[in-house]
């Protein structure tokens, strides 16, 4: 399939210290791709050197098939929508007139402005001002202006990090929606079930460097130990094995009707970091 | 190089529906009509004074406010925004200095008419305002995309407004201090030259000296501007 994002060697240095090295991978067509680390591990560096807001010091970086440093071409500027913590809105201009802007600049219909604010749960906002909006309905504007041209390639970093659970859900709803209209997301989190939910395949990046790359249910059978939780009625857990003896047990709890509730032991992408990289996502 | 001129003109509309809401900024244009409107109810027929006015509309105007709305679209991290839209440079240049070319022009003809300024040649000394305009223009988005934030805009555009406002009465000591003479070269001067000799019936083939130097300011600070907005674009 066709590669939209390939990286090769990336580095980057900010005054001699290490923000990226050695970073590589590639994100496929209609892919959402997920960055997974903690503050400060790199994930805005690498999304900020793929929209050409900075220079890599080695290495490189193709989004398109074209290197990063020819992004300025208004063609492929249309192909690219951006989330970053660097998007800001005019705040004394109403989210209407923000949209206005940007429908103008990336030659869109203004019925796109209602489709958007209606896919981040923010119909019927549109004449509110700015600067009068709370922390989260800014997000979720900003998300808006992220897709209202339709990109082909989408880059969200920290997108749901201000929003409550009931809007961060319409937003994965809304993330959906483009996955099935064909957008390839570069998703960067340190949500692990933002990334289960949303990803096809996640990189753990930790001290600027990828330490694991793959499905999150590749990651969590990879990093399973085969075992599940067995709560009986007595108040008492017991670990089983999921082999044929721990079959045998589980049968004989539940012949006695010993068995309150069985859960698997199999780790979040969360476990797994902590596991590989010895610190935790947040 | 592509231009949309929507594009240009979607800047140009944001800008001047933010610029009302503005009352900071869009005080400021009060500056010089008060100075013109007082020195008019007094009667007072200089060219001197006229053009005192007339530069501080071009510094107060023309540069500081274009200094404050760049400023602040670099505080408030919308000039990312565009930046990576399909906008070039160019049109987010021109888009954002439209605005002020036009409240300048605006208020530089509001200005004269409270002074009852008529020059004797109104073309020669439109074209040497409106090439002013397009410095102060210039040196307003430089200096805007320097600082970080508007309350600095105010700060560093501070002596550029006194050198540009007032550079002119420098030259009166350049008998003691040679190295004033300089003074004469600034683009205030040059355009108050060009109003003087226009009263005296000077043609613009005889001018043409004179609006070099404020030419060459032009694309001076043109290319400065150029420079530090390519650099902005990445972090």
């Amino acid at each position: 399939m066709e590669s939209i994002i390939e990286v090769k060697s990336l580095a980057k240095l900010f005054s001699n210290q290490a923000a990226l090295e050695n970073v590589s991978f590639s994100v496929k067509k209609g892919e959402t791709f997920g960055f997974l680390g903690p503050s400060g591990s790199g994930k805005t560096t690498t999304i900020k050197i793929l929209t050409a807001q900075l220079v890599p010091t080695d290495g490189e970086a193709y989004v398109f098939g074209v290197p990063t440093s020819k992004l300025k071409n208004p063609e492929m500027r249309k192909k690219i929508g951006v989330l970053t913590d660097n998007s800001g809105l005019y705040a004394r201009l109403s989210v209407f007139d923000n949209l206005k802007l940007y429908c103008d600049l990336y030659d869109v219909p203004y019925s796109r402005i209602d489709e958007v604010l209606e896919m981040v749960n923010m119909a019927g906002e549109r004449k509110k001002v700015i600067s009068k909006l709370s922390r989260g309905m800014l997000q979720r504007v900003t998300l808006a202006r992220a897709f209202l041209h339709k990109p082909e390639l989408l880059f969200l970093d920290e997108p749901t990090s201000a929003l409550d659970p009931v809007n961060t859900r319409h937003i994965y709803r809304g993330l959906e929606r483009l996955k099935e209209e064909g957008t390839t997301i570069f998703l960067t989190t340190h949500d692990m079930n933002e990334a289960e939910e949303l990803c096809d395949r996640v990189a753990f990046l930790n001290k600027g460097k990828i330490q694991l790359l793959d499905s999150p249910l590749a990651l969590r059978r990879k990093f399973a130990d085969h075992t599940v939780t067995v709560e009986l009625s007595g108040g008492e857990k017991e670990v089983i094995d999921m082999g044929p003896a721990g079959a045998k047990a589980l049968h004989e709890y539940m012949s006695e009707n010993k068995v309150t509730s069985i859960y698997s032991n199999e780790p979040t992408l969360g476990d797994i970091f902590v596991e590989v990289t010895g610190r935790k996502l947040s | 190089m592509t231009f949309s001129m929507k594009r240009l003109l979607a800047i140009f509309n944001k800008d001047y529906k933010d610029l009302t809401r503005n009352l900071y900024v869009s005080f400021t244009l009060l500056v010089p009509l008060v100075l013109a409107a007082v020195f008019g109810r007094q009667g007072i027929d200089s060219i001197d004074l006229y053009y005192m006015v007339f530069n501080m509309a071009l510094c107060l105007v023309a540069a500081y406010i274009q200094c404050s709305l760049i400023a602040e679209e670099k505080e408030k991290n919308t000039l990312r925004g565009l930046m990576l839209s399909p906008a070039s440079t160019m049109e987010i240049l021109v888009g954002k200095g439209l605005l002020s070319f036009v409240t300048t022009i605006l208020v530089i003809g509001i200005s004269a008419y409270f002074l009852g300024y008529m020059p004797e040649n109104l073309l020669i000394v439109s074209l040497g305002i409106i090439l002013s305009t397009v410095f102060y223009i210039a040196l307003g988005t430089a200096l805007g995309l320097v600082t970080r934030s508007v309350m600095e805009a105010s700060v560093i555009i501070m002596p550029f407004v006194f050198i540009f406002s007032f550079g002119t009465s420098l030259s009166v000591l350049a008998e003691k201090y040679p190295i004033l003479q300089a003074a004469d070269y600034l683009p205030n001067s040059q355009l108050i030259m060009i109003a003087k000799e226009v009263e005296m019936g000077t043609g613009l083939a005889e001018l043409w000296s004179h609006f070099g130097i404020i030419g060459l300011w032009v694309i001076g600070m043109a290319l400065i501007t150029m420079v530090i907005y390519r650099k902005r674009m990445v972090d």
